[in-house]
């Protein structure tokens, strides 16, 4: 169990004698979706004409900025044993929050009016979580119904987008091509610090791979609990808020079915659904190569229908994660 | 086990918020090949009052370089699934009519994700494109990508729904349906069936468009203006979508049991509506009368068989009309910076020819 963890003094410290195959399955595992995000980015770069430009690049980077972020919340909250269903409909709920704010009191309202909900959503659900015992499931598929109620309730039943002035200091903040890339660079880094090098950061794995464990190891198992699920509802805002500075407006059918897209490249990472196991450079992977994907199916198979290419892409994930899965089980062999 | 199963769901989860009615017809009565002919339901007619509504745009009123449209790559960005007949309509006129000019097109698919469809804008911009055909999925949410167009000096030509900003600088123009108009329409036919009085419900569209705002307020002022005896006592919206139109559907004639008339905003509402009808016993064209807009050939046939009182047409083949817009836009005329279409109306009296015609997508 214990050389699940990624960090980095766990793995010496297992103490399990691997064969040279089962340490080559091991690293797969782990870095399936790095080694998978290499290939496809070189086969893509020697046979799609175009896609190894800078211009193409720099889109795919920054049309996926923000939403990595619901992914690195996700990370956290998977680590942990749990699951946040609710970060797609906290990014639209941020993101019209900001919105709305800009348009009744201006940029400082814009940025901490969603913090502050998606702060206190995040507790609540944590609370529920970790103090009432009830399922993350359930707790936070009524947290993605609440967040989308509360959307609708300020926004009229979602009939007014609130506008924001393209010349005003937050419609700055996520605007333009490297403030987006590089704040989402920026959190990954303090996320991977925060994950491997704190106490915080060791209590998730330790919570994911046993709780009865954890709590014998004396880890504070119910705060930590909270505090990660406050984490993401807080990042989720903060991920719709600078998209709504970026979009100049508070849309708000954004973000449906957002929280897959993000467990999806939380697994394809490596991060082990149960929990105890994953890293956040994985995420990463795994977030760029859902959109390099999309990407080249967006080039490629745009002209033959939607079917086409929702077919490949639930194909090509099917196949990633029947992959990832049939490794994981060969390691716990 | 767990893993597999969210990666099947999200599988599908791309195409879960567009509006499916399960009748993908291969629209054999679009625009393919032929010039404009006049025939009645194939191809997008401008309306003659309103035919050239806006002031005349020009590539250089634009500030956009000349081009020559059959020398250049032409980006068109889709909205939402083409499971919709409506949107693979849409998107294969367009593609047949490049190809009938002999014009380079690439295009890509947002699957009604407004920040997919930033992406893909400016993805088929670092692709090489150097005019833009964009169908919004948003008129509010997509000013990242007119941004980077407008910076490359390439135009947009937005059609089907408005997108905000100012016509001939941020965008063209827009060609597209007056929803204002064939709300009215739906109105007057509604009415005329109910035989001027009763309870209607409306199933609205998808917020955040002009579509359903146009919709919603073209319905009730018309109802409100002319019709005294007719009472709005339900609307809700349903999202352009069949399966939350029974959803809704099935609540409104829970707690408005007199209910006699409904108005949705869009053919695959009006047959989810359909469905919770006949769930609850009653017959829909004889108990409660629905009328939709859209024109899609299921609902038609509905119409056809006294299911439906009527059915607005929103002509989908926008190809022809597009390209020439496009092709004046570079000479010396100018197009129009609002093209409105004139769209059919299918009744009891035509519904049966047109669908024999081909007229119907």
């Amino acid at each position: 169990m214990s050389s699940q963890t990624t960090a980095p003094a766990e793995d010496v410290a297992g103490g399990v004698t691997e064969t040279p195959r089962e340490r080559v399955f091991a690293l797969l595992q782990r870095q399936g979706g790095p080694v998978v995000l290499v290939l496809v980015v070189l086969l893509a770069s020697i046979f799609s004409s175009g896609f190894a430009s800078s211009g193409n690049f720099s889109t795919i980077l920054v049309g996926n900025a923000y939403i990595s972020l619901l992914a690195l919340a996700e990370t956290f909250v998977i680590i942990s044993g749990g699951i946040d269903l609710s970060v797609g409909s906290m990014f639209a709920l941020g993101g019209v929050l900001a919105a709305w704010g800009m348009n009744h009191g201006g940029s400082g309202v814009a940025v901490l009016l969603p913090i502050a909900v998606g702060l206190v959503v995040g507790v609540v659900q944590g609370s529920l979580i970790a103090y009432a015992r009830l399922a993350p499931f359930i707790v936070t598929l009524a947290g993605l119904l609440f967040a989308r109620g509360l959307l609708q309730a300020i926004s009229n039943e979602g009939s007014t987008t609130y506008l924001v002035p393209g010349h005003s200091v937050f419609a700055f903040l996520g605007d333009g091509t490297w403030r987006p890339i590089l704040t989402a660079v920026a959190l990954f880094a303090i996320a991977a610090v925060v994950l491997v090098r704190t106490r915080f950061g060791q209590a998730l794995f330790a919570i994911g791979g046993s709780e009865n464990a954890a709590l014998l190891m004396g880890v504070r198992v119910r705060r930590t609990k909270v505090f990660v699920y406050m984490l993401s509802g807080t990042l989720a805002a903060v991920a719709g808020m600078l998209n709504a500075s970026r979009l100049q407006s508070g849309v708000t059918n954004i973000g449906v079915g957002y929280e897959l897209t993000a467990i999806a490249a939380v697994v394809i990472g490596g991060t082990i659904l149960t929990g105890g196991s994953g890293s956040i450079y994985g995420t990463a992977a795994g977030v760029l190569l859902l959109a390099v994907i999309q990407n080249l199916i967006g080039v490629h198979l745009s002209q033959y229908g939607s079917s086409a290419s929702d077919l490949v892409n639930g194909a090509f994930l099917a196949v990633v994660v029947v992959l990832q899965s049939f490794l994981a089980r060969r390691r716990a062999l | 086990m767990a893993a597999v199963a969210a990666a099947m769901v999200l599988g599908t989860a791309g195409c879960t918020k567009s509006s499916s009615s399960g009748n993908s017809s291969s629209a054999g009565s679009s625009s393919s090949g032929s010039s404009s002919s006049s025939s009645g339901g194939g191809q997008q007619q401008v309306q003659t009052a309103a035919g050239g509504s806006g002031p005349a745009c020009t590539s250089t009123k634009y500030g956009a370089p000349k081009l020559d449209l059959t020398k250049v790559t032409v980006g068109f960005s889709q909205s939402e699934s083409t499971s919709n007949p409506f949107r693979a309509t849409e998107t294969k006129s367009i593609t047949d009519e490049a190809k009938r000019l002999g014009i380079k097109l690439i295009q890509r698919n947002a699957n009604a994700n407004v920040s997919q469809q930033n992406t893909d804008i400016q993805d088929m911009i670092s692709q090489g494109a150097k005019v833009l055909i964009v169908a919004p999925e948003n008129s509010d949410g997509l000013t990242p990508a007119l941004t980077a167009a407008k910076a490359k000096h390439i135009p947009v030509l937005t059609i089907d729904r408005t997108v905000k900003g100012t016509a001939c600088s941020d965008f063209i123009g827009f060609i597209g349906s007056n929803f204002y108009k064939q709300a009215q329409i739906s109105a007057d036919d509604l009415a005329g069936g109910m035989g001027g009085k009763g309870e209607v419900a409306v199933l609205q569209g998808t917020s955040g468009n002009n579509v359903a705002t146009d919709r919603t307020n073209g319905f009730t002022s018309q109802i409100k203006a002319k019709y005294p005896n007719i009472k709005v006592v339900a609307s809700q919206t349903a999202n352009f979508d069949q399966a939350t139109g029974q959803k809704v559907m099935e609540q409104i004639l829970q707690s408005h049991p007199k209910l006699t008339g409904v108005y949705a905003e869009n053919d695959t509402m009006a047959l989810g509506a359909i469905q919770a009808i006949r769930a609850a016993g009653k017959t829909p064209g004889k108990d409660i009368k629905v009328v939709a807009i859209d024109g899609t050939q299921q609902c038609v046939q509905d119409v056809a068989n006294g299911v439906m009182v009527a059915d607005v047409e929103t002509n989908p083949r926008f190809g022809p009309l597009a390209f020439s817009s496009l092709q004046k836009f570079y000479g010396s005329t100018g197009t129009s910076t609002k093209v409105i279409i004139a769209d059919h109306h299918f009744t009891k009296d035509n519904a049966k020819a047109a669908l024999s015609n081909g007229d119907v997508y």
